[in-house]
Parts: structure tokens; C-alpha cells; sequence
């Protein structure tokens, strides 16, 4: 049995993975559960704007908030860009899987064409800092992407409840032909949470950049966990999908700590079986 | 059997022939890994169509029955020593469990369809993969199969590799035509178009997954043992990686996932386009393109090559209908004939009683008339009757055999057969296959031409014989609602339940359904008769019976029952109570 | 002048035609029944007015206004709300948040805070509620979370569809009461109803749909006279009382 400040540790260090589970599964969350797109591309735009945040840091030295400035606009453009093909073809929930699944591969050849398939690591001068609470290790980055996602995930939140905006993407999601029948215009607003959720991916793509070291097939090991994040926090819900992805990096750290490392994806694949088969209406 | 068909089978047959001949005279060795590599695909892709494509339940977790394939002959030739070829099998019956296993609990969910069940069996693939890596069956560094004898069945293990890939290949062409061409193929279709109406007239739908789910799973584990072989040195990352779901759904999805050849003729060009594009950066641009194809093809082609292309052949050279003579009068029904019998039936949904102890009973050759304003439970009856529902309480029986808790195809068989409100033919099936489907899952279980000829009658019996080879978006409504009453009626009903079928014709049309109705009783069968038309329940009932929230307020001759006051009020309202 | 004007309206659903011919007009302030039986085309009409559904062919103006030519998210704008059957409330919202979304369109939404108090005074048990969800209410207080969503958008032309189904004796009486109360500050309604004698009680005058076509209208004093109600719901040729 592990001493009680490794669990600590790993209970620290499963939290602030757990944020960037919560970050990448927000914009999934939305689209699926207020679009009904299942947007599988959405991990290759997020592993995209790793890669141009590493660029913009290394070649130009601009600092990655800045590269976070550029490419947050630029993927809302790409978002509803995204969109409009979705919209003028119809696609089906069904069918946004396949050609999402197609724009990944894409994204991942392009990100392959570029940057090769060798690993990239962003060296940054605070790349390594991190705070010391007690016993514990907190690295200040990894912090820092946890704040943003818990920022992120409220400020989604209230906007859904509060603004007109949000609560007519909620009403349309529910009933889009009486949501139109009370005057909300259903397309602009698809165009408007496409582009959300891709920004989105951006900055999640930024984290990733300073945090873990890059390679072109990151896009699939993300899947699943983020998957089973999005159908624990259920679909559409940003807290939610914060939450349960605190819950699965915790549960992952803990499985490395106390069993072996290589177990970890055990449990979030598992959690997602179990809730597909017991509880398949959340979806 | 059509004549195309079996020209196809035949070439299917030359084709193998030929490239075994080829490589009995000798291949380059580069020329054989090429081929072998485009066998293996089409292997993997024409199984995995057997579920996915026929019945529509799309899987991503094709990997974990190829790579449990790899590592069941990996494990047996390196641990115990076992010959390569006699792991094949065991590679196949393993793989094979594991997917009826998932199956048999994942098919039991109503709800895991479409890109629920794409994802779960995408998780499927990737616990498989932690589990093979984290215990002994690799444990992390791979496993060798350099030092395992390869039988010499040609005089190079590149040749030999390449006839045991074109004989999968092959047989596995041949399983998916054989399939494609039987009542099991039939079968899944109807569950890839419509499950429940598939359930309904009569096919055993949990069955019949399970058994196209442990197929293709097999063939994919032989696929995998053989590979294994082939690249001597197998990996987790590199068996479980994302590579081998994505293309074999691209290949189907291109060729054509519901037609036999579809996966094959994808799974050539993918494969080969793959090859030309080798090397370093080229691979790259070769995967990209393969993804843009996958886009395009989604979005302009949805039916995949081979079968738009037959569309076209089609429309330039129309089909004559094959057809056996045609019977003139539709066959006889309703043997023996038997009384439908609900006994104090309860059902509620949530909270809300949809059923309050219902208790009916319609005679052979009777019309009863079930009437009652809107969720008054009628149709919510109806899928009680034919099993859609089950019953909370009470009992359905027809003649001497108990219906409630068996499940719909069983009901279908013994003789019980509903229209759809709102008609709902299979979407890629002709008026005369549609009619045909219900036949052969009926009870007198006839040969797939006598079930063409069948169903060929009962569309002269409602009128649509002009129109058997329409689809059914070719159909107007009342096309569809006679179609839905010539499917009923093929199934050989001794009891129809006739959901609305009056409702949205105009007055013409309505006379002659009624005529056509009043012909179904005068062979003996029972007519359950939902209905908002008034007049039509009128001149065609001889019993009527009022449901209103769930409960039977009136029940006698339609002229008595309608004039029943508590009828009068449901169906004009109440004055107001004066406090 | 008429403010809606409807003329051999038709509609279909793909090639399923549900109203063939159905011909009616609204004055301003007034309360217009629609009665029927089942599958007649009721509700299709008045979704249709509502632009949840377009017309085949026919006329459909709105104080002067073409409705065919409107996109269906600017119909209430021109002053037309519908209270759907079946209420279809976004169930995942609360009480408060359902009003709101009635009061989307411009003009009401400035003027929201006003006649949310107006609802609220009208339903006081809604104010109770208006933290809950709205798919959590019991069916009485979901149909008037639906009326009072309608009234959000300040309409000039109120579309009932259906109010009293399923509903328990006492509330349909309270939501006649509404309904009375609504008209008399001035709002025009449309009411579908199946509960004809309530319906006629109400109503002004009444058309009677048929199979997808206006066969009959007139005062309900008149109509109530005529076996065809009788006829068309109960399918009995007979003469006699009507009215039970």
C-alpha cells in the first residue's frame, strides 16, 4: 500500500488532469447534447492548437497567450466553418461520427506533415514551476489549465441558464420547431455554439502545448476518456462535464499509484461501458 | 436467386481461381505481401459488414476481434507450441464468443443503437487492448512468432501467407452472399431499416444479431491469426491501434455496406490506394486522401459505390420482375382460425395508466371497432396485443395459446399481424421484398420463391401489383397504407390489428379499404379495428368497444355503444358542473 | 376587417394531405372555435398558422399580412402565439425560463418583466413554481405554464390547441375561466377543442372540420342545432338532442 502523501499526490495530480478532461469534453458536451453532432474532430482541432501554440512559441517566441489571442478567433471562424458543412449537407447524428471521424485523420495527417511523428516538447521557462502546499507538489501550469477549465465550465454554464442566447439553444435542443414558433432562429445560433465549442478546443489545445509532450496520435488516446467524461457529466451540462472529469483523472491517478500505470485506461473505458449499458438514456 | 447474382458468384469463383493459379506458378514476393495485404482487408471488411452493414449496428471495435484473432495464435504457437494452422480455428471460435458475449448483453439495451453502440464498442477495443497489454498475455514487450514453422503449402511463406488470405477472402465473400441471399440476410436488413416492425412480422431480431455479431467477429480472429504470422511480431499498440476500425468501416461505407460485394470491391481500392501512396510523407497524403474519400462519400454517395452504381445500371437497363406464375387469388389465411382474448390488461407508462384492466374479445370473422378519443390507450392496446409492450397485468390469448411475456416475432408467428398508423415500410426494400419479408417469417415458413409469389399475390389482393418493385419514398400514402395491409395480410394473420389505416385517404380510396377489409373477414380472420372514422366504423363493425383514458366505458353494437351517455359525453364534452 | 383570414388552406405532410380546404377568419378580439373529431386536421391548421408547419396552397394572412411568405421564427412576431397540444413545454427548463422563452421576439422581451408579473398574477401557483421544472409539474399547471408562455409574446391572436385534454374536471373549468379572463383584455383566440360543449359555450362562433375541410360554421346557437356535430363525431344520422 502506497504511503498517504503518494495517494495524496495522486489524488493532486489526478484533479488537475481531470481539469483537461473536463476542458477537452466542454465543447463535446455542447455540440453533441444542443447540436446533436458527435464531433470526433473535435480532439484533432484541440492536438491542432497544441501544435500552433508549440510554433508560435518556438519559431516567432510569442508567448502562449498570445498564440492562445490568435488561434481562439481563427477556430471560431474554423468552428463555424465546420458548421456550415454540417448544415448544408444535414447530417445526421449518425453520420457527423463518420465525417468528424474523417476530419480527425485529416487534421492528424496535416499535424504528421508538419511537425512529424516525433514527439515535441514545449520548453517554457515556467514550464516546470509548481507551488508547494504541505507535502504536495501542485505544478502551477497544470493548475492554472484546471482554473481555466472550472472558469470556463461556469462561465458555459451561466450562459446557457442566463442569456436569452442560452436558453434558446436549450429550448431548440428540446423542441427546435417550438422554439421556433416563439421567434429563436435555430441556424444562427448552431453557427454561434459550432464556433464556441471549437474555440474551445483551442484553448485546451494551448494547455496541452505547455503541458504534456506532443505527438500526432494523442487525437485517439484522448478519445475515450473524454467520451466517458462526456456521458458521465451528461450532454450539455459544463459543470457536469467538469466534474466527472475530475472524478475520472482522480480515479486514473489512483488506479497508477496503486496498481500499475498501465491499468489506468481500464477504468475510464470501463466506467464508459458500464454507463452505456445500465444507463443508455442519459445520452 | 437472380440471374445477376449467380453470374456474380461464379466470377467471384473464377477470380479465386485464377489467383490461386497465380500463385502456384509464382509471384514476386512483393506482389504476393501486396495481395495478401488486399485479402486481408477484404476479409476484415466484408465481415464486419455482416452486423454492421446488413443490420445497420455500426461497430468500432473490429480491432478487438482481429487483434484477440493475432493474439490467440500468437499465445498458442509461441506458449504451447501448437501448430500455426490448427490455432486458426480456435483464433475464429474465440473471437466469435467474445462477440456473441458482448453481444448478448449489449443487444438486450433498447437504446444502444447507432452511435451508442459505435462508441461502446469502440471502449470495447481499447479494455481489450489495457487488459492484453497489462497481463501475461503479452505483458508489455510484445510477442515473436519469427521462430514458429510456417506449413509449406507453396514453396515461399509469402506465398503461403498469400492462399491462406485468398482463401478467407474468399469464403468470406462467399458467407456474405450466402448471407445477403438468405432468410438471414433478409432478416437483417429488415432490422437495419426498422427494427421493431422487423420484430414485429415475425423476425427473431436478438437471435439474429447475435449470430451476425459472432460471424463476422470470427472472421475477423481468423483474419487476425493469420496476421499475426504475417508480421511475426505482434504488439498492442499496433494490433488494438485505430487503424484497422477506421478502415474497415471506410472500405464498407465506400463499396457499399449492404451489398455483399460492397466491402470487397472498398477494400480493394483503399487497400491498393494505400500501397501506391508508400513511404515516409506519402503514407501520410495516402491516409488523408482515404479520409477525404470517407467525407465525400458520406456526404454525396450514402449508399457507398457499388450499389449507386447498380442504380444507375438499373434505371439505364430497368429490372424485369422475376416472377414465378402469379397466384390470382392471394393465398388462403386464417387456419385454423382462433378467437383473440384480453383479459383485465393493465399497463402504465411512468406514472401515467395507459391501460386500467382492459378485457376484450374478437371471434374468427368478426369486426370489432375500437373507438375512443385521443390517448385513450387504443394503440398503446395494440402493442400489448402484438408484443411491443408487455402487459403489466392481466393476460392475451389466442385460441388456446398464452401471448403476454412472449416475445414479438413469436406472437407474429402464431398468427398475429398489425398495420402502423403511420405506415412503416422497410426504406430500402421494394413493395414486393417488403410483402415478401413478412411472408417468409410467417408461419408457413414457405422457400424465398414461393414467398416472392406469395407476397406478389397479396399485392394484387390490395391493388399495388403495378408498383412491386417501387421503393417505398416512390409510394404515395395510400400506396403505403395498402402496402402496410398487404405485409399484415401476408403473415398469414388469423387475428389483424388495423391501426388508423383509414385515416389521411380520400373518400374513394376509403371505400375501397373498406371493401378490402370486409373481403379479409369473409376468410375467417379476426379484425381488431382502430379507427377515428365514424361512418366506416359504423357500416364495417358488428361490435364496437370504447376505450376512454385506458378503460372500456361502452362495449355493444356500435349504434348502442355510441349513444351510451358516458360516450356521448367523452366524445362532446360535459356541461359544466354548477357549484 | 378580419384579423385572420384563412382560405382554402391545404396542407400535407410529405404527399399526406391533413387539411384539404379549410376556409375561417378571426376578428379582432373575438373567441373562434374549431371543432371536429379526431384526425380531422385541427391541429394541423393551427400549427400551421403558427408557421410550425408550411401550407400547401391556400390563403393565410395576419392583419393584412402574408404568413406563407414569413420564416417560421419571425410568424409570432406578427403577433401570433400558439399554446401547442400536448403543451410541448421545454420540460429541462424551469417554469420561469419557459415563460421567458415566450417573450424571445423583440418587442416582448422589453416589456418582459411586466408581463411575467401578469402571468403570475393570472397564475399564482406558476410563481410558486418557477424554480421547478417544468416537465416536473402536474399536467393543470403544465398547460398553464403553455398558456402563459403564449401570453409572453403579447399576442394578438391567441392559439389554443387542445386545453382541456387530459386535464381533470375542476381545472378545465379554471382554464375556461382563463380563457375568458385572456379575451376580455382585448386578445383574440383561436381555440381547438374536443370538449364541444365547452367549446360552444365560449366561442362566439364555431367552424366545423371535417376530414381536412370546413364543413360547417355559424353562432353556436345555430350549429347546435345540427346533427352534423353529432354526425361527425359520433357517426349516428339520427336526429335528436345534441346537446346531453
Amino acid at each position: 500500500m502506497p504511503s498517504l502523501t503518494l495517494l495524496g499526490q495522486a489524488v493532486v495530480s489526478g484533479l488537475l488532469a481531470g481539469g483537461i478532461y473536463g476542458l477537452l469534453a466542454l465543447g463535446l458536451s455542447l455540440s453533441w447534447g444542443l447540436l446533436r453532432l458527435v464531433n470526433l474532430a473535435h480532439f484533432a482541432l484541440a492536438l491542432l492548437g497544441a501544435y500552433l501554440t508549440y510554433q508560435l512559441g518556438t519559431s516567432l517566441h510569442a508567448p502562449a497567450w498570445l498564440a492562445v489571442l490568435a488561434i481562439v478567433p481563427a477556430f471560431f471562424v474554423l468552428g463555424m466553418g465546420f458548421h456550415a458543412v454540417f448544415a448544408y449537407f444535414r447530417v445526421t447524428e449518425f453520420a457527423s461520427l463518420l465525417v468528424t471521424f474523417g476530419v480527425a485523420v485529416i487534421i492528424e495527417s496535416v499535424i504528421q506533415w508538419f511537425w512529424t511523428a516525433d514527439y515535441r516538447r514545449y520548453e517554457t521557462a515556467y514550464a516546470t514551476a509548481s507551488l508547494r502546499v504541505g507535502p504536495l507538489f501542485v505544478p502551477t501550469l497544470e493548475l492554472l489549465a484546471c482554473l481555466t477549465a472550472a472558469v470556463l465550465a461556469l462561465a458555459t454554464w451561466a450562459w446557457l441558464r442566463f442569456s436569452y442566447v442560452g436558453k434558446a439553444l436549450r429550448a431548440s435542443a428540446e423542441d427546435p420547431a417550438m422554439a421556433a414558433a416563439f421567434g429563436v432562429n435555430h441556424r444562427r445560433q448552431a453557427f454561434l455554439l459550432s464556433g464556441v465549442s471549437a474555440a474551445y478546443a483551442g484553448i485546451a489545445g494551448a494547455f496541452i502545448a505547455l503541458i504534456s509532450t506532443l505527438a500526432p496520435a494523442q487525437i485517439w488516446a484522448w478519445l475515450g476518456v473524454v467520451f466517458a467524461v462526456v456521458i458521465i457529466g451528461g450532454l450539455a451540462n459544463p459543470i457536469g462535464a467538469l466534474l466527472a472529469g475530475l472524478l475520472i483523472g482522480v480515479s486514473e491517478s489512483l488506479t497508477m499509484a496503486v496498481v500499475t500505470p498501465a491499468w489506468a485506461p481500464l477504468v475510464s473505458f470501463s466506467v464508459l461501458i458500464v454507463i452505456l449499458i445500465a444507463r443508455p438514456d442519459r445520452v | 436467386m437472380s440471374t445477376p447474382g449467380r453470374r456474380a458468384a461464379v466470377g467471384l469463383l473464377v477470380a479465386a481461381l485464377g489467383f490461386a493459379a497465380l500463385a502456384v506458378v509464382g509471384l514476386p514476393a512483393f506482389y504476393e505481401s501486396f495481395l495478401y495485404m488486399i485479402f486481408s482487408w477484404i476479409a476484415l471488411a466484408t465481415s464486419w459488414s455482416f452486423l454492421s452493414g446488413y443490420a445497420g449496428y455500426f461497430s468500432f471495435g473490429h480491432g478487438a476481434f482481429f487483434g484477440a484473432g493475432m493474439y490467440t495464435t500468437a499465445t498458442l504457437t509461441t506458449v504451447l507450441g501448437l501448430p500455426f494452422l490448427a490455432t486458426l480455428p480456435i483464433a475464429g471460435a474465440l473471437a466469435a464468443a467474445l462477440g456473441a458475449g458482448i453481444g448478448a448483453v449489449v443487444f438486450r439495451v433498447k437504446r444502444l443503437r447507432g452511435e451508442l453502440f459505435g462508441l461502446l464498442t469502440l471502449a470495447v477495443g481499447f479494455v481489450l487492448a489495457t487488459i492484453v497489454l497489462n497481463t501475461r498475455i503479452d505483458g508489455g514487450p510484445g510477442v515473436y512468432l519469427s521462430s514458429v514453422p510456417l506449413p509449406r503449402l507453396l514453396a515461399s511463406p509469402t506465398g503461403t501467407l498469400y492462399l491462406l488470405g485468398l482463401a478467407l477472402a474468399v469464403a468470406t465473400v462467399g458467407a456474405a452472399y450466402a448471407i445477403s441471399h438468405s432468410r438471414l440476410g433478409l432478416g437483417l436488413y429488415a432490422i437495419h431499416d426498422d427494427e421493431d416492425v422487423a420484430e414485429g412480422k415475425g423476425v427473431p431480431t436478438f437471435a439474429y444479431k447475435l449470430l451476425a455479431f459472432a460471424l463476422s467477429a470470427g472472421v475477423a480472429g481468423v483474419a487476425g491469426g493469420i496476421h499475426a504470422m504475417y508480421v511475426s511480431y505482434v504488439t498492442v499498440g499496433e494490433t488494438f491501434s485505430i487503424t484497422v476500425p477506421l478502415y474497415v468501416v471506410l472500405m464498407s461505407v465506400l463499396g457499399g455496406a449492404r451489398h455483399w460485394l460492397g466491402p470487397a470491391v472498398g477494400a480493394t481500392l483503399i487497400a491498393s490506394s494505400l500501397y501506391a501512396f508508400t513511404g515516409g510523407q506519402q503514407a501520410l497524403v495516402g491516409r488523408a486522401v482515404v479520409a477525404l474519400a470517407l467525407i465525400v462519400v458520406i456526404l454525396l454517395l450514402p449508399d457507398g459505390v457499388v450499389p449507386t452504381m447498380l442504380a444507375r445500371w438499373r434505371r439505364w437497363r430497368p429490372r424485369r420482375l422475376d416472377m414465378a406464375p402469379v397466384l390470382a387469388v392471394p393465398p388462403a389465411l386464417a387456419a385454423p382460425p382462433a378467437a383473440l382474448a384480453c383479459e383485465e390488461v393493465w399497463r402504465a407508462f411512468g406514472g401515467i395508466q395507459a391501460l386500467r384492466g382492459v378485457s376484450l374479445r374478437v371471434e374468427p370473422g368478426e369486426i370489432v371497432g375500437l373507438v375512443g378519443p385521443n390517448g385513450s390507450g387504443k394503440t398503446t392496446l395494440i402493442n400489448v396485443v402484438s408484443g411491443y409492450y408487455t402487459a403489466d397485468r392481466g393476460r392475451v390469448t389466442l385460441g388456446p395459446d398464452t401471448l403476454s411475456a412472449r416475445p414479438a416475432h413469436e406472437i407474429a408467428a402464431l398468427g398475429i399481424a398489425r398495420t402502423y398508423q403511420i405506415p412503416r415500410p422497410f426504406a430500402h426494400f421494394s413493395a414486393l421484398e417488403d410483402v415478401a419479408l413478412a411472408a417468409t417469417f410467417g408461419p408457413a415458413r414457405p422457400t424465398p420463391r414461393q414467398a416472392r409469389a406469395e407476397a406478389y399475390g397479396w399485392l394484387e389482393f390490395t391493388g399495388l401489383a403495378r408498383r412491386a418493385t417501387a421503393l417505398p419514398h416512390e409510394l404515395n400514402l395510400h400506396e403505403r397504407k395498402f402496402l402496410e395491409l398487404a405485409r399484415a395480410l401476408a403473415g398469414r394473420p388469423r387475428v389483424i390489428l388495423l391501426d388508423e389505416v383509414l385515416s389521411g385517404l380520400n373518400p374513394g380510396e376509403i371505400a375501397s379499404a373498406i371493401r378490402l377489409i370486409q373481403q379479409i373477414r369473409a376468410q375467417g380472420v379476426a379484425v381488431l379495428f382502430v379507427e377515428h372514422l365514424m361512418r366506416a366504423v359504423l357500416e364495417l363493425c358488428d361490435r364496437v368497444v370504447v376505450l376512454n383514458e385506458g378503460e372500456v366505458i361502452a362495449a355493444g353494437s356500435p349504434r348502442d355503444a355510441m349513444r351510451a351517455e358516458r360516450v356521448v359525453e367523452v366524445y362532446l364534452g360535459k356541461a359544466r358542473v354548477v357549484a | 376587417m378580419s384579423l385572420l383570414e384563412v382560405r382554402q388552406l391545404a396542407v400535407a405532410y410529405g404527399d399526406a394531405a391533413a387539411v384539404w380546404d379549410a376556409t375561417l377568419q378571426v376578428r379582432p378580439g373575438e373567441v373562434v372555435a374549431v371543432i371536429g373529431p379526431n384526425g380531422a386536421g385541427k391541429s394541423t391548421l393551427v400549427n400551421t398558422i403558427a408557421g410550425l408547419q408550411r401550407s400547401r396552397g391556400g390563403e393565410l394572412r395576419f392583419g393584412g399580412v402574408d404568413l406563407c411568405a414569413v420564416a417560421p421564427h419571425l410568424v409570432c412576431r406578427q403577433g401570433i402565439a400558439l399554446v401547442p397540444e400536448g403543451r410541448r413545454l421545454f420540460t429541462r427548463m424551469s417554469v420561469e425560463e419557459n415563460l421567458e422563452m415566450g417573450a424571445y421576439r423583440g418587442e416582448a422581451r422589453r416589456s418582459r418583466a411586466a408581463t411575467l408579473e401578469r402571468v403570475y398574477e393570472l397564475f399564482p401557483i406558476l410563481r410558486e413554481r418557477r424554480r421547478q421544472l417544468a416537465g416536473s409539474l402536474s399536467g393543470g399547471q403544465q398547460q398553464m405554464v403553455a398558456i402563459g408562455r403564449a401570453l409572453m409574446a403579447r399576442p394578438k391572436l391567441l392559439l389554443l390547441d387542445e386545453p382541456s385534454l387530459g386535464l381533470a374536471p375542476a381545472v378545465v373549468d379554471q382554464m375556461f375561466e382563463i380563457i375568458r379572463a385572456i379575451n376580455g383584455e382585448g386578445v383574440a383566440i383561436l381555440l381547438v377543442e374536443q370538449n364541444v360543449v365547452r367549446a360552444l359555450e365560449i366561442a362566439a362562433r364555431a367552424y366545423v372540420l371535417e376530414e381536412g375541410r370546413t364543413v360547417a360554421d355559424g353562432p353556436p346557437a345555430i350549429l347546435r342545432q345540427q346533427s352534423r356535430i353529432r354526425e361527425a363525431y359520433l357517426g349516428l344520422r339520427d336526429g335528436g338532442d345534441p346537446n346531453p
